[in-house]
């Protein structure tokens, strides 16, 4: 495809008609500059370009200059822009290096503008455009070509699950607790993030020893267990739909009734929220992340965690998809409440909570790693006044985040998964 | 009539029957459709966006900046009222005693409003940065209107000069971002409609306020 033609699809992007959601919001910021407060980088960057606005306006600006009357005559009127390479240089930057997504200021914009929303359009304009960063492109690569992000071999994954499955057995001193593989008619398939396999596998272990005591019919696939959806992330929707019908399609041909999604805020998000709107089709079985199969466990005491286990101040991470872009608030705080005798909140929490600043793919743009870490030093800050020594979240980019906040702030805190803390409780 | 209202009239049709455009094809487009179940209440969630999510209490764009919150919702208010009461006015109402006196008093804070939030759009740099021209003369045009309002309340012979005000607002409503106007009450829907499917909102009760170092 040309350049030319590149860009055409790119301006289509932002000015297709299905439906009235994306045209209000193109057609209401009134740049108050009120959103500037709620955004990790513009807080920690103080810089004016980091101002939300300034990036709704990037892709809005497009569009007036394509779209309106005024944009077309008088361009300089409106601030409407050409969308020429100073332009796409902007968008690259800001769109990709200096936003996670995370939806807080959405929640908090004067007009009501779903904000990521748009900077995800503008994704969708770069992506088409051939513009998405080379390593946040590596990553959906990744997946695409091996099924998971990590490029982690079918061999490999199954020598992990196996000593997984044998320590477990030594654990918890029983030879009938496994981790099922490609097993079929199993009520669950459980997914994976292959950030678990590659560098956090007690947190697998912590699962299978939660659906072992719960007594689970489950499963995880070796064709498909990548909870991940990076193509959410880099804006190519193609590339988003194929890995959402790989799931599909193998939870149908395993015949389970369930996909419960590991701890994982975007995967959560693009494979419940988003992945049957790119597939265009409802899901002929159910979905629930595991931090509400968890809490139902609970409820229902198939599992019942002994908090005297867990005597260490703990605080807790809201991932901004699973929340904000998820509603699942609830149910960390009831799990949380079980789980550990000394739970704390951080402030502010839940929906406004803070990014940890490792969301929107930011973790894979080794590019901007400055401008992630120091937008994380809001969230090292919210840690440090809560005197916490334990921060659990359920999202493995938050764990990454954290762990290399941690680090760099000097933080001294553990970092958990929902499923390890409550694992440590059982 | 005088030439002055022609006009305002004629810019008054311009101008409706483009919103009248742009509201019908928001209607018409509608909202996305959603292939995910639905996790929440959606009516609460509109309702609440269009309410509890714009309240001080809430909205950190707001509590995070009281002064600039008051001056926009007292600018708007004006607006509102102006509005109206250009309508009475054009059908030959007049206003006079205490009423007046309301009026003119109220419309002077609003007009005073809409000149601060101008004066802080000219001299803050993070705000200045996002401005193009149109953020300068929507703002000028509305105060202006407002001013104009309380001019020809007050002083009845400048009333072409109120009607000219209100003509070029008119005309330029539909060129730039005073069309918010109309999205705005369709964005609100729209984001309360999505948080609301996906449960988010309305919100669980959780702690109040918070700002990261209270900047206003």
């Amino acid at each position: 495809m040309t350049r030319e033609n590149k860009k055409k699809k790119a301006i289509e992007i932002v000015s297709r008609r299905d439906n009235g959601r994306m045209l209000s919001y193109l057609n209401s910021c009134v740049h108050c500059g009120l959103c500037a407060d709620s955004c990790i980088f513009y807080l920690t960057g103080n810089d004016p370009k980091f101002i939300p606005a300034r990036k709704v306006d990037l892709v809005a600006s497009v569009y007036r200059r394509y779209n309106t009357l005024s944009g077309r005559l008088v361009p300089g009127l409106t601030g409407a822009r050409e969308l020429d390479d100073e332009t796409v240089r902007e968008m690259v930057d800001l769109l990709y290096g200096a936003c996670t997504m995370c939806g807080r200021c959405t929640l908090h914009c004067s007009v009501g503008l779903d904000i990521s929303e748009v900077v995800r359009t503008g994704r969708n304009m770069l992506s088409a455009m051939d513009l998405v960063p080379a390593t946040l492109q590596s990553t959906v690569r990744a997946a695409m070509e091996t099924g998971n992000n990590m490029g982690i071999s079918k061999e490999d994954l199954v020598d992990t699950i196996k000593w997984l499955e044998e320590d477990l057995q030594f654990e918890l001193d029983d030879n009938t607790a496994r981790i099922p593989l490609d097993e079929p008619g199993k009520k669950v398939i459980y997914t994976l993030n292959p950030r678990e396999p590659k560098f956090f596998p007690l947190s697998i272990s912590a699962m299978a020893k939660i659906f072992h005591i719960a007594g689970e019919s489950w499963t995880l696939s070796t064709r498909m267990y990548d909870v991940t959806n990076y193509a959410y992330f880099s804006g190519n929707d193609d590339e988003a739909s194929e890995i959402v019908n790989r799931l599909a399609d193998e939870t149908l041909a395993l015949g389970a009734e369930k996909v419960v999604l590991a701890e994982c805020g975007h995967g959560s998000r693009s494979f419940r929220w988003e992945g049957p709107n790119y597939i265009s089709r409802k899901y002929p079985f159910k979905v629930l992340t595991s931090v509400e199969l968890i809490n139902e466990y609970i409820r229902e005491g198939r599992i019942s965690p002994d908090l005297s286990k867990n005597t260490k101040k703990v605080t807790l991470h809201d991932p901004c998809n699973l929340v904000r872009g998820g509603g699942i608030m609830k149910q960390q705080r009831e799990i949380l409440n079980r789980a550990v005798s000394d739970f704390t909140e951080m402030n502010p929490f839940g929906n406004d909570n803070y990014c940890c600043g490792g969301g929107g793919g930011q973790l894979s743009m080794s590019e901007y790693n400055d401008r992630r870490m120091g937008a994380g030093k809001i969230k090292a800050d919210q840690i440090k006044a809560t005197g916490a020594e334990v921060v659990v979240t359920p999202c493995h980019n938050c764990v990454d985040q954290l762990i290399q906040i941690n680090q760099a702030y000097k933080l001294n805190v553990q970092i958990k998964t929902m499923a390890e803390i409550v694992a440590d409780a059982l | 009539m005088e030439w002055y209202k022609l006009i305002s009239l004629g810019t008054l049709a311009i101008c409706l029957g483009s919103c009248i455009f742009h509201f019908i094809r928001l209607i018409q487009l509608g909202k996305p459709i959603d292939y995910s179940v639905q996790a929440g209440d959606t009516t609460k969630a509109v309702i609440y966006s269009l309410t509890g999510a714009m309240s001080p209490a809430k909205k950190e764009s707001a509590y995070l900046h009281l002064p600039t919150y008051a001056a926009g919702i007292l600018y708007h208010l004006g607006t509102f009222l102006a509005i109206l009461l250009f309508f009475t006015i054009i059908a030959g109402a007049s206003y006079s005693g205490i009423l007046k006196l309301i009026i003119v008093l109220f419309l002077s804070v609003t007009t005073i409003s809409g000149l601060i939030i101008l004066i802080k759009r000219l001299v803050s740099p993070a705000l200045k940065s996002l401005s193009n021209p149109d953020d300068y003369i929507s703002n000028a045009l509305v105060t202006l209107f407002q001013a104009f309002t309380v001019l020809v309340l007050t002083y009845p012979s400048f009333e072409w000069a109120y009607y000219v005000a209100v003509s070029l607002l008119l005309l330029y409503l539909p060129l730039g971002k005073l069309k918010h106007a109309i999205y705005f009450f369709a964005a609100r829907y729209h984001l309360g409609y999505f948080l609301g499917y996906r449960g988010t909102w309305p919100p669980v009760k959780q702690n109040t306020r918070f700002s990261y170092d209270q900047r206003e």
